[in-house]
């Protein structure tokens, strides 16, 4: 009895150490995150709730900020450099998107099978990945320079036209995607782990009735793929309408004559070049519902979908 | 269409898989391979299909070498262990998908589907997903799948193995009938020897990369070829007792009673070996005794059910029939007994 006793007494001292411990535990784990939360509330969440009271106003980011009712939406329907960026940026989008995901899922299938040295070459397709943007763009004035950069030292060489790049509307449009062509990592980590989680055996019936790999990849990979695709250009599409401002901002400032003017450039321009923040809080707005509206479709898209295993 | 294996090996780097295989499957025959997990069964039946080549030998289909035919041209059809249907088409697409890949007419692969699929009862499920479908629906997709090619040769890996006992048993029937409707060439591959006694015109028992035995299932459970064979079928397995133990028998040999072959007597007569009951199993129709020996060997005896043995008893012991195999080699020697 007395070995019971003491048994269910040792029992309790550990469960109310394990609580202590997980009480402590709380507590430090609310330390780490301390400082992430703290910046998330500052840097993110209080500039947004900003951004929607800016928007109304005509605040200079000097001075008070006036309600202005909605006179910021009425300028920027009759804004033309507006019209222009909303232009290049549904191009860069509408271009962008669909290739940087073909290069992902394309190295992806290339590299799913296992073969020797596969490793160093999934290792190279992401490495662009961990690159800052900045130093990328840095790197692409050099690689596009018209003179002496590698890229026209390359297409003279095989005897290939070989193009001003960021001189022109178009060739700064295509350095720029050029460019994204290389930090896309992440969508192919995603599309690798997604090939390699289909069933081989799908491959060997297929193979029993004569299907070839072209069509294998026709029939079974990509629609077996496709919830996980939509999902990956879904993710690419609000990236690429956002995130574009380091490169674009480095490589072309927007130009030539606004064919890179993409809608963060144009946001950025307006508050901190022209002090015009309640009109960029709009923009901003408006880039928000843009983006919303165009991931809601592909969702509906996706949703449509069967969701499969 | 007969199958032949001609001396193959199949080694994955240092595992040998597969021992200089020589098997002939008979035209029209159901022939079961059989055998514990890993012993080469599925590996045999790859090598079939052509989603394998082998290490060396050949395989012949008729007196045609397919060794490196590419498996669309084997016209063979395969049912897999996890059925491998395509999730994202309906019941009748993965079935047309055959016939669809091969350019098939469309008008008579239709009608084809539609007879395979009414045949085996789905016609009501055609345009269902996968995972719409009960595990028996699903196998019978997969079944569907194979059948409407009209190969020569079926090969099934372990095509029940999700299945409940139940429905297994039922699939087993169904697979049998449609063989003999159909009386193609058939090469199915189970772990589970109830399945290969029950349905193989005859039964190859692999062990380890090595071909034990072929042929009936009665030759195979009444005269196993070596002490391999003899410990693998049955359920339980047959005693395997050194010689000049309990069972008696020459020193360099071991011998062989079949459960059902070990009688047990209230009183143990002269002469007679006894043991002691350890353990009752009543499995409705039959009970099991677990015997222990005074040597400390194990036995077990078949008894009509509701053994009025309990644990603790001693019993006398008879053997009705038993097989001796050579000590070194472990193969059969004779009848004794």
């Amino acid at each position: 009895m007395r070995e019971v006793v003491s048994t269910l007494r040792q029992a309790q001292d550990i469960a109310r150490s394990t609580t202590r411990r997980r009480g402590s535990g709380d507590r430090s784990a609310w330390a780490f995150l301390a400082p992430y939360a703290i910046a998330t509330l500052l840097l993110v969440l209080v500039p947004a709730l900003l951004t929607f009271r800016y928007a109304f106003t005509d605040f200079t980011g000097l001075g008070s900020a006036g309600f202005n009712g909605l006179d910021n939406l009425r300028r920027l329907v009759d804004d033309p450099f507006f019209a222009a960026s909303l232009r290049a940026s549904a191009i860069h989008v509408a271009v962008a998107v669909p290739l940087r995901l073909f290069v992902a899922v394309g190295l992806a299938l290339l590299l799913a099978a296992p073969r020797r040295g596969g490793r160093w070459y999934r290792v190279a397709v992401y490495l662009p990945t961990v690159v800052p943007d900045i130093a990328l763009a840095l790197l692409f004035l050099w690689v596009l320079n018209p003179i002496y950069g590698p890229l026209n030292q390359v297409l003279g060489a095989v005897g290939l036209p070989q193009p001003t790049w960021l001189a022109t509307t178009w060739g700064a449009r295509s350095g720029v995607i050029l460019m994204l062509l290389f930090p896309i990592g992440e969508a192919f980590l995603v599309a690798l782990a997604t090939r390699r989680s289909l069933n081989a055996r799908l491959y060997e019936a297929a193979a029993l009735d004569g299907c070839s790999p072209r069509m294998q990849l026709r029939h079974i990979t990509l629609p077996l793929m496709a919830p996980v695709l939509l999902l990956l250009a879904v993710r690419d599409t609000a990236l690429l309408l956002q995130v574009s401002f380091v490169p674009a901002y480095l490589l072309t400032d927007g130009g030539p004559g606004n064919a890179t003017l993409y809608l963060p450039i144009y946001i950025y321009d307006q508050a901190f070049e022209f002090l015009g923040f309640g009109y960029s809080a709009m923009l901003t707005l408006v880039l928000l519902a843009i983006t919303l509206v165009v991931i809601a479709l592909q969702l509906l898209v996706v949703r449509r979908w069967r969701i499969l295993q | 269409m007969s199958v032949r294996f001609v001396g193959v090996d199949k080694s994955y780097g240092p595992v040998r898989a597969l021992q200089s295989l020589d098997l002939e499957v008979y035209d029209g025959e159901l022939l079961v391979l059989v055998g514990p997990s890993g012993c080469g069964k599925s590996t045999s039946l790859r090598l079939i299909a052509g989603l394998e080549q082998p290490t060396s030998g050949r395989v012949y289909v008729d007196d045609a070498d397919v060794t490196d035919l590419r498996p669309h041209r084997r016209d063979v059809a395969m049912v897999f262990q996890d059925l491998a249907l395509y999730p994202h088409m309906t019941v009748r697409d993965n079935v047309a998908f055959g016939p669809r890949i091969r350019r098939e007419p469309a008008e008579a692969a239709r009608s084809r589907v539609d007879r395979t699929l009414s045949q085996l009862g789905i016609d009501g499920a055609a345009d269902r997903y996968p995972d719409q479908l009960s595990g028996g629906q699903r196998q019978r997709v997969a079944l569907a799948r194979a059948m409407v090619r009209e190969p020569r040769i079926y090969l099934m890996d372990e095509p029940l193995s999700d299945l409940d006992a139940q429905l297994r048993l039922r699939a087993r029937a169904e697979i049998v009938e449609l063989h003999r409707a159909i009386g193609a060439t058939t090469v199915y591959v189970t772990h589970d020897q109830a399945e290969a006694m029950t349905m193989g015109d005859r039964i190859a028992v692999l062990v380890d990369g090595r071909l034990h035995q072929v042929g009936t299932p009665a030759q195979v459970y009444d005269e196993p070829a070596d002490v391999t064979v003899a410990g693998f079928l049955g359920s339980p397995p047959m005693n395997l007792v050194p010689g000049g133990g309990v069972l008696g028998g020459e020193p360099d040999t071991i011998v062989g009673v079949r459960p059902e072959d070990l009688h047990v007597h209230a009183e143990a007569a002269a002469g007679q070996p006894a043991a002691r009951v350890s353990v009752v199993e009543s499995l409705g129709s039959e009970s099991v005794l677990l015997l222990r020996c005074d040597d400390g060997t194990r036995l077990a005896a078949r008894t009509p059910p509701r053994s009025p043995h309990l644990p603790g008893d001693v019993l006398g012991l008879s053997v009705e029939r038993s097989h001796v195999f050579g000590h070194d080699d472990g193969l059969r020697r004779e009848d004794w007994g």
